[in-house]
């Protein structure tokens, strides 16, 4: 659906030399949408930036009709983001795209974030937690003081089991996510069917987990990122290449077969950022 | 805003003294003879329902943007680009946004003219639009290979020819920027099928006027123009060119005035009607288009600002024909040129 949602809160998280911001929309695309999915948000309105920003859902209120974005202010557009103010409306397209796949009851999940790859997570560790699956994060970033600031606390309020790496050590082990997940999955002596695992993060980090639970023959799910401009499915603008079982390759747009894809079937190379 | 189809009603209100002397007043409503702006366009023998349609490559194969704007609302959809084999396309990056624009070399990214006529095609006749497809090829025999499966029987409305897509290394670019191949490839595809032939131009040319004229020699029913300019863009991070494909294809409202110009050419230069396109997402543009010399225009970058554009922009026009005394709107193509 297209929707003006109205903003009631955007406003900075954590340390401002991380320049994370919170934003909370009143629209009803809230009542649709599913953890992955992400909404294309025409950040001002005219000519110039000319087009949306695709952002991920990171908490979805049905009752109270909200939805709940992190984002960083990076370029262009996150700027003009950044900038508006409560009360102010924005033109939105959502929800889109393909969402994760939530896990049975009483399956294991476990979820694996580097930096702000954790903002999309959240929701769905949120709508795992109802199905009493029992969930893991895996969560790696620059340091604590990023942590902190993208939120580890709602984490941990959540009461799950969380292993935490930073690159400079000054929390949890030091070095990248992938090393302790190697380790845990490397416990497990047979291929673990009742164990899923979703990634969302730096594109090298998603290629290194979905090998990784390749060879441990373990269901993994990323969330891929490309440049968009419908984000509907209509221009081709962000296909990424997946593999068949066959070997013979096939497109598919990750605003509409995607974000959400099989870790085994991406054609890694072929991504914008490797 | 007043809707094209509705009639404005006006009221008078008529003092009636009366016999009685009591003076009633009253107000007597009706719907009074309103012209309404016909809408409709004649597009080479083509009834289009008004004068939007959606460009090629922004519009998928129309199923895309069903629940934001109903085809009932458009003049017509041109399909995605179809080549005789299946094509994977460019490397990513693919989109690359610029000051009020954007560039993409998606690549022709197409199922292939098999899937096409097998998948596609069967839906064209349920759509409530006009439909039309589009050919590119790296050789006339593959622009004729398509064409031969593509006939009025299909439900098409028309075949628009892709000469001129600047992101395929070979991909009709040398026929797109030379009068003589223009010539053959159009009248090979105008003896190949009985449907209208639509020659897109592109405007990476020296003389648009040169290329409008070859098309018309080889038979066009219609030209369309512009397709994008070609640009590029460099990543200042990485000190590389951001597309995968270096080059890519400009669109959007920056290249709208050269657009228009080369509308203005063409209209002053072939008799053949025009669809104009380039840049419009409001229905200012279109009608600065449309007084240029266009009697069709075709909206494509519109649509991922603002997936409503088309329906907006057939609103736009009809209201300023309403407001300005014309009764049809075809009464203002090319009325800056007089």
């Amino acid at each position: 659906m297209q929707d003006k949602g109205t903003v009631l809160v955007n406003e900075v998280q954590g340390a401002p030399e991380h320049r994370i911001f919170r934003l909370v929309l009143k629209t009803d695309i809230a009542r649709q949408a599913v953890p992955g999915q992400f909404v294309h948000i025409k950040v001002r309105e005219g000519l110039d930036p000319l087009l949306r920003r695709p952002l991920s859902i990171s908490d979805i209120d049905r009752e109270q009709a909200t939805i709940t974005i992190f984002y960083r202010v990076q370029g262009q557009g996150t700027a003009w983001l950044s900038q508006i103010r409560n009360g102010d409306t924005l033109d939105l397209l959502g929800p889109l795209g393909r969402g994760f796949t939530l896990p049975q009851a009483e399956q294991e999940l476990w979820l694996v974030a580097g930096g702000i790859g954790i903002f999309p997570l959240y929701a769905f560790a949120l709508a795992a937690k109802r199905q009493h699956s029992r969930i893991r994060l895996y969560w790696g970033g620059e340091n604590v003081s990023f942590l902190d600031s993208a939120g580890l606390k709602a984490w941990q309020a959540l009461g799950i089991e969380l292993v935490l790496t930073t690159m400079e050590g000054s929390s949890g082990e030091q070095g990248l996510i992938t090393a302790p997940l190697v380790r845990d999955l490397n416990q497990y002596a047979q291929p673990q069917a009742n164990l899923s695992v979703a990634a969302c993060g730096p594109t090298a980090m998603l290629k290194a987990v979905a090998e990784i639970c390749a060879k441990q023959q373990v269901q993994c799910e990323v969330s891929l990122e490309e440049r968009m401009a419908c984000g509907i499915g209509a221009c081709l603008g962000c296909s990424c290449v997946l593999q068949n079982a066959d070997g013979s390759l096939r497109r598919a747009r990750v605003c509409k077969d995607g974000p959400i894809f099989d870790g085994k079937e991406v054609v890694w190379h072929e991504l914008s950022a490797l | 805003m007043n809707s094209a189809h509705s009639r404005i009603p006006t009221t008078t209100t008529g003092l009636d003294i009366g016999a009685d002397g009591m003076g009633a007043e009253y107000a007597n409503t009706e719907s009074a003879q309103v012209p309404e702006v016909d809408m409709e366009v004649n597009l080479a023998g083509l009834r289009l329902r008004n004068p939007v349609i959606t460009a090629s490559g922004t519009y998928g194969f129309g199923e895309d943007y069903l629940e934001y704007c109903p085809l009932e609302k458009l003049g017509g959809i041109t399909l995605k680009g179809i080549t005789p084999e299946p094509r994977l396309g460019n490397p990513l990056p693919r989109i690359a946004e610029t000051p009020a624009g954007m560039l993409n070399a998606v690549g022709l990214e197409n199922p292939g003219l098999d899937v096409f006529v097998e998948e596609i095609l069967p839906k064209v006749k349920a759509m409530p639009t006009a439909v039309i497809a589009n050919i590119s090829g790296f050789a006339l025999e593959d622009y004729v290979l398509i064409a031969r499966r593509l006939q009025k029987e299909s439900g098409l409305s028309a075949i628009e020819v892709n000469i001129s897509c600047p992101n395929v290394k070979h991909g009709g670019m040398h026929f797109g920027t030379d009068p003589k191949s223009a010539e053959q490839v159009i009248a090979a595809v105008k003896q190949a099928t009985d449907l209208p032939v639509i020659a897109k131009l592109s405007p990476n040319v020296t003389s648009i006027k040169e290329m409008a004229k070859a098309v018309v020699s080889g038979g066009a029913d219609a030209v369309s123009l512009i397709n994008t300019l070609l640009g590029m863009a460099i990543d200042i991070d990485k000190r590389r060119p951001l597309l995968g494909n270096t080059f890519g294809g400009l669109s959007g409202p920056a290249i709208k005035p050269v657009g228009l110009r080369m509308v203005w050419e063409v209209r002053q230069t072939v008799d053949i009607p025009i669809i104009g396109m380039g840049g419009i997402v409001r229905w200012q543009d279109a009608v600065e288009y449309m007084l240029a010399g266009a009697s069709v225009v075709s909206i494509g970058t519109g649509n991922f600002v603002n997936p409503q554009a088309p329906i907006e922009i057939v609103e736009g026009i009809a209201d300023y024909c309403l407001r300005n005394g014309y009764q049809r709107v075809e009464q203002i193509v090319g009325l800056a040129h007089q």
